[in-house]
């Protein structure tokens, strides 16, 4: 691998809110401007929904590939502006008006609308949602973070819906990115296929698939959490030995020192 | 600029843990020169090795290497073979064999089955060691898992004492997929380390100080993977999104506390 694509990699990698740590990492042990990273910042910003505030926004809006006009500019349909992102400042700029039009311009209004109140009422945390027409449908992303590097920890939730009007389906992804790493370093990383049939073409009805969509998926990785822990963890390493006593290592080390124990006795 | 071994370990402490052997290997090609730095001390999953003498298994890590070849604990031989392998002083090779023998009793009370090696090595005032311990989950099962345990001590000798110096590692390694959850992956790795003085008779009272530390060790580090992968790593999912309408969920917090105000009130 050349150092470039080595490079590229651990951006890939980077846990949520860590990016900037991780390039850091990468820049200490080798020379930045020697490098080619910022098409790998470019895809991870916008794999990962990177979120910023438009100038004089208070809200946050999504940066991905659903909302690239390319160019280093995306656009936001609440708003009805695009802008310029800078990848590495992470900042954006040059907001221009951008109104959504054609056959999907008043779905795409209300689904703002409907699934902005999902989003609400669910992501407390750092929340941001787009909902962007495209060839195959209409595209509706969902990202909550929160970040808490002071107690060692930051997470991620994704959603990723394309809902095809001409075959009333919502299709995507939930992925969930959780990394903790106070004297050590532990992950989840999580990922749901989604396909549902909508039975009703309104905004309201794709809103609440979504909703129960994630509902029943959150509440099945709380299970999982459980499950993991009642079965893989507990076969893996008992917390003590049957006989509920710790082990006598007197009477175990009173095998007489210097005893040979090749031969393959046992086993 | 920061030390260029402290930001290879940063960037290994925020890298998916589960890819740490890819990535080391990876920051390795990057920067030649602390090949030997990272080897030693970055924790990898252990593996695991067939003894040609015994036919006994046993894991291999940057401690029974020496070169291209690995020592068997239990015939002390080096496969492939080597004529000048370092091993350990007639002495402590004694009390090596010994703790092999009550480890691979500790293993069979703890993780009904797994594999577990012992190496020891000579400093110039006492001895350091490594025991380490392999189980994983049976593949057939949706959950599956791997432990590694990593445990490396110094013995420092003192009058009827020694100091013991134990750093622990475990790497807990998981995965759970079926339909309803697609995949979920939670693997990582956690260190700590600790210090005692304890009294030495006879070199048996080694074994019964180290297998003491360890054993507590890990239940400590068993109780914290507990609450860190299923505890926290929930909650932080949790704290993303809520179940409950946060209109609700506002609600009744703030119902609450207008009765814990009406009660400090009277």
């Amino acid at each position: 691998m050349s150092a470039d694509q080595t490079a590229a990699s651990f951006i890939e990698n980077a846990p949520p809110g860590e990016l900037a740590e991780v390039i850091k990492d990468i820049g200490s042990l080798l020379d930045l401007s020697q490098l080619s990273i910022s098409p790998a910042i470019e895809k991870y910003n916008k794999e990962q929904f990177v979120t910023t505030k438009l100038p004089g926004g208070s809200t946050l809006v999504i940066v991905s590939s659903y909302n690239d006009l390319g160019g280093g500019r995306f656009f936001d349909s609440e708003s009805s502006s695009s802008f310029t992102y800078d990848h590495s400042t992470q900042k954006a700029s040059d907001v221009q008006s951008y109104p959504i039009e054609g056959e999907h311009a008043s779905i795409v209004k209300s689904l703002l609308r409907d699934v902005g109140n999902h989003v609400k009422e669910h992501f407390p945390s750092l929340p941001a949602y787009g909902v962007y027409p495209s060839d195959d449908g209409i595209a509706i992303l969902i990202v909550g973070n929160k970040y808490s590097p002071s107690n060692y920890w930051n997470g991620r939730w994704r959603s990723t819906y394309i809902y095809s009007p001409s075959t009333s389906t919502l299709t995507g992804t939930i992925a969930v990115d959780v990394h903790y790493y106070e004297d050590g370093n532990v992950r989840l990383v999580t990922e749901k296929h989604v396909n549902e049939n909508i039975r009703s073409s309104s905004a309201s009805a794709i809103a609440t698939a979504i909703g129960n969509v994630e509902k029943k998926y959150q509440e099945e990785l709380n299970r999982a959490f459980g499950a993991l822990s009642e079965g893989a963890f507990k076969s893996l390493r008992r917390q003590l030995p049957v006989t509920r006593q710790k082990m006598d290592w007197q009477k175990a080390s009173a095998y007489k020192i210097g005893q040979d124990i090749g031969g393959g006795s046992r086993r | 600029m920061a030390d260029p071994f402290d930001s290879a370990l940063d960037l290994l402490r925020r890298l998916n843990p589960k890819h740490i052997t890819k990535n080391l290997n990876a920051l390795i090609g990057l920067v030649p020169d602390l090949t030997e730095d990272l080897l030693s001390s970055v924790d990898q999953p252990l593996q695991i090795s067939k003894c040609k003498k015994s036919g006994r298994e046993y894991l291999l890590c940057d401690y029974n290497r020496d070169g291209d070849s690995y020592r068997s604990p239990w015939s002390n031989e080096f496969d492939p073979p080597l004529s000048d392998g370092t091993v350990p002083s007639e002495k402590v090779r004694k009390m090596e064999v010994a703790a092999n023998q009550a480890f691979d009793v500790y293993r069979e009370l703890y993780y009904e089955g797994g594999v577990s090696s012992v190496y020891f090595w000579n400093l110039d005032d006492g001895f350091a060691g490594v025991v380490l311990l392999k189980k994983s989950s049976v593949a057939t099962s949706k959950n599956t898992g791997t432990w590694d345990s990593i445990h490396v001590f110094e013995a420092l000798d003192r009058a009827r004492t020694a100091h013991y110096k134990l750093t622990s590692t475990v790497i807990l390694n998981m995965e759970n997929t079926s339909e309803a959850i697609g995949t979920m992956d939670l693997s990582g790795n956690m260190t700590r380390q600790i210090e005692a003085d304890l009294p030495v008779e006879d070199d048996n009272s080694h074994i019964v100080n180290i297998g003491r530390l360890v054993e507590d060790m890990e239940l400590k580090m068993r109780n914290l993977l507990q609450e860190v992968y299923f505890g926290k790593a929930k909650d932080v999912v949790n704290d993303l999104r809520s179940v409950s309408n946060l209109t609700e969920v506002n609600r009744e917090r703030a119902a609450h506390s207008d009765v814990m105000s009406a009660m400090l009130r009277r």
